[in-house]
């Protein structure tokens, strides 16, 4: 219980101080949403006074603060320029990030375990370094880059899969699942080389163990070693980084959604971002702290599965 | 004619380093008997522990070994890994020093026995944790049932070393080599331990060899003495001859180190003079000689053959102590 309300308290300092920065943030920036409502060819006077009707020129810590009671009695607000409800907004493309984001982690870890696994198994040797080189190869490589090139050869070469677009799921998993591969990979090809290099690191020592030396003193084979024995005693750091990798991946399914013409949250927030709807952007952002701090939080219970020991520690509170 | 169930023939093993090759096992040869004990005694580095994985063939890759290691009439170093993984578990194996670090820490008792079982015997799944709790019971650690789906950081160094050894007797090997098993643990645990493995090996017919560096754990619990000094047998006696008619300086220079009851109070404890040699550059002649009070110039230039001096008494020393010397 203690546990579940220190995590509580993390959400709440995390949500103030990353909304009220964007708060600030777009504040500061020049243009408000009074010129994109006015329209191309209105007159000053105009603008102004749709800035007068929505109170922009009050203090930004009191419009804030009613920004932040409207979320707290579960109003989201609406947008200024197509009158959104934000919340209606989020819920529909929210599901469609998510999608994204899971697949690109899943892509990350299936191929971060095996290679980190190989990897360790002999450091230094052949397989070690030609993974070594794949892994920088694709670190260096920016996702807008993978993506561009990915969409050249599969699509327009190929002719495999699709450059843009998305489809519910209600059209059904297959052709749900086509348009998002390539998203997927761009991120995933990013995200899986950090996980491996952590995996790998962690492996190398825990290989080192007496109870590994032991594995193998009971005739243990060498697969079994390493995938019983050995990574999930490895794999702490790596959990950790997973959770740490949401708050990049979002940044980057902002690009990502852009070029392949997805409708998730980062277009929104681009569209938003553009015509300084600050009702949406705070939403947005809202949304992201939530989902950062959650995924923080599972990989935090997924720590109590990996290791006994800390499961002791949890129930003495 | 029976052979030996174990035989080690001239093993070496070196492992190259930045500095050179340091020389941790420089020439041993030794049998054992099925059902016997031989106790191997020596300092830290004097090659205990990289002769016990020899003969595992546990060895890192920068390890480079010759000689021959024969169980039961195989040569082992001429097998492959997979023919040793067979091997290991039912015909060979080893309890750590340290139970603290020699159990996964992430899996259960049970499963870190049973899979020994399931891989070895062909157990089912069932069949090998009810055999894991009657393991855990015959080393002696209360409650089993209970403590086979518990994880080791729920047990004590004593227990953890039980469940070691129930995990290293679970096939009932032919040999068990016990490396330290009790160097880790409280002195109040040490002779439980120590009482078990000889129970086990009674009651088995295992051979084992201890591995120790506290000559008063091989007192009385061993068949055999082997006492090595810088990756060699130095000496090796029955336990008896050995404490009685020590020849080697080394040796009863150990035994010099050991208190006693009946020491008067105060008295100053005898230790060993300089430190062990350096594997890398080993002394020209016998490796102990710097330490020896009794070196003269021979020692210091050719080292001692192992001979044996009768009734297997064997010492590698060109000036062997006699009893009137020991006194």
């Amino acid at each position: 219980m203690r546990y579940l309300f220190r995590r509580f308290q993390r959400l709440v300092v995390v949500m103030v101080s990353v909304t009220f920065l964007t708060f600030l943030l777009v504040n500061v920036l020049p243009g408000d949403v009074a010129y994109e409502m006015a329209g191309m060819d209105s007159s000053e006077e105009e603008v102004q006074a749709i800035r007068d009707e929505l109170g922009l020129d009050r203090n930004v810590v009191l419009r804030y603060l009613d920004w932040a009671g409207g979320i707290l009695t579960g109003d989201w607000g609406a947008s200024f320029i197509n009158k959104e409800e934000v919340w209606h907004a989020l819920a529909q493309r929210f599901p469609v990030s998510l999608e994204l984001m899971l697949l690109a982690q899943l892509i990350a870890l299936s191929l971060a375990v095996p290679m980190g696994l190989i990897s360790a198994y002999r450091p230094g040797g052949r397989a070690d370094r030609v993974i070594g080189t794949l892994a920088f190869a694709s670190v260096s490589m920016p996702s807008f880059m993978t993506a561009i090139l990915l969409i050249f050869f599969f699509s327009l070469h190929l002719g495999w899969l699709p450059a843009t677009g998305y489809e519910p799921l209600s059209a059904g998993l297959w052709e749900n699942l086509r348009p998002m591969i390539l998203p997927a990979l761009a991120l995933g090809l990013v995200e899986w080389t950090v996980l491996m290099r952590t995996l790998r690191a962690e492996m190398i020592g825990v290989l080192q163990e007496n109870y590994i030396a032991l594995a193998r003193a009971k005739g243990m084979s060498d697969a079994r070693i390493l995938l019983v024995h050995a990574l999930r005693p490895s794999s702490f750091s790596m959990i950790t980084l997973l959770g740490l990798q949401v708050g990049r991946l979002m940044g980057g399914s902002i690009i990502i959604e852009q070029i392949f013409g997805i409708p998730g949250i980062g277009r929104l927030l681009v569209h938003a971002v553009n015509t300084r709807d600050f009702i949406m952007i705070q939403g947005c952002v809202t949304l992201f702290a939530i989902a950062f701090v959650t995924a923080n939080f599972l990989v935090d219970i997924a720590y109590a599965w990996l290791d006994p020991r800390v499961r002791l520690e949890r129930a003495r509170g | 004619m029976s052979e030996p169930l174990l035989t080690v023939e001239n093993q070496r093993t070196a492992f190259a380093t930045g500095r050179g090759l340091v020389r941790a096992v420089d020439g041993v040869s030794f049998t054992l008997e099925r059902g016997r004990t031989l106790g191997v005694v020596g300092e830290s580095g004097s090659g205990k522990s990289v002769l016990s994985r020899s003969i595992m063939r546990l060895l890192p890759p920068n390890a480079r070994s010759s000689g021959e290691v024969r169980l039961g009439g195989r040569d082992l170093t001429a097998m492959s890994e997979k023919a040793l993984r067979a091997l290991r578990g039912p015909e060979i194996s080893i309890v750590f020093q340290d139970p603290m670090t020699s159990l996964n820490p992430v899996m259960t008792i049970g499963a870190q026995i049973g899979e020994v079982l399931t891989r070895h015997l062909g157990m089912s799944r069932k069949a090998a944790k009810a055999r894991s709790v009657e393991l855990l019971a015959s080393v002696g650690l209360p409650q089993p049932d209970v403590r086979v789906d518990q994880h080791p950081h729920q047990l004590s160094g004593g227990m953890r070393q039980r469940v070691a050894i129930a995990i290293a007797i679970a096939c009932e090997p032919a040999l068990l080599i016990a490396d330290e098993p009790t160097t880790a643990l409280d002195v109040t645990v040490q002779a439980e331990i120590l009482d078990l493995l000889a129970r086990q090996q009674a009651e088995r017919n295992m051979a084992m060899i201890l591995i120790t560096h506290d000559m008063g754990v091989v007192a009385g619990r061993c068949d055999d003495v082997a006492v090595m000094y810088a990756g060699r047998i130095v000496e090796q006696a029955s336990t008896e001859d050995l404490f009685r008619d020590t020849r080697m300086p080394y040796t009863s220079a150990l035994l010099a180190s050991i208190p006693r009851l009946d020491d008067p109070p105060h008295r100053k404890l005898e230790a060993i003079a300089g430190r062990p040699p350096d594997l890398i550059h080993p002394p020209a002649g016998c490796a102990f000689s710097p330490r020896c009070r009794y070196a003269d110039d021979l020692c210091r230039s050719q080292p001692p053959a192992l001979e044996d001096a009768g009734r297997g008494h064997r010492f590698a020393c060109w000036r062997p102590m006699t009893m009137e010397a020991a006194e």
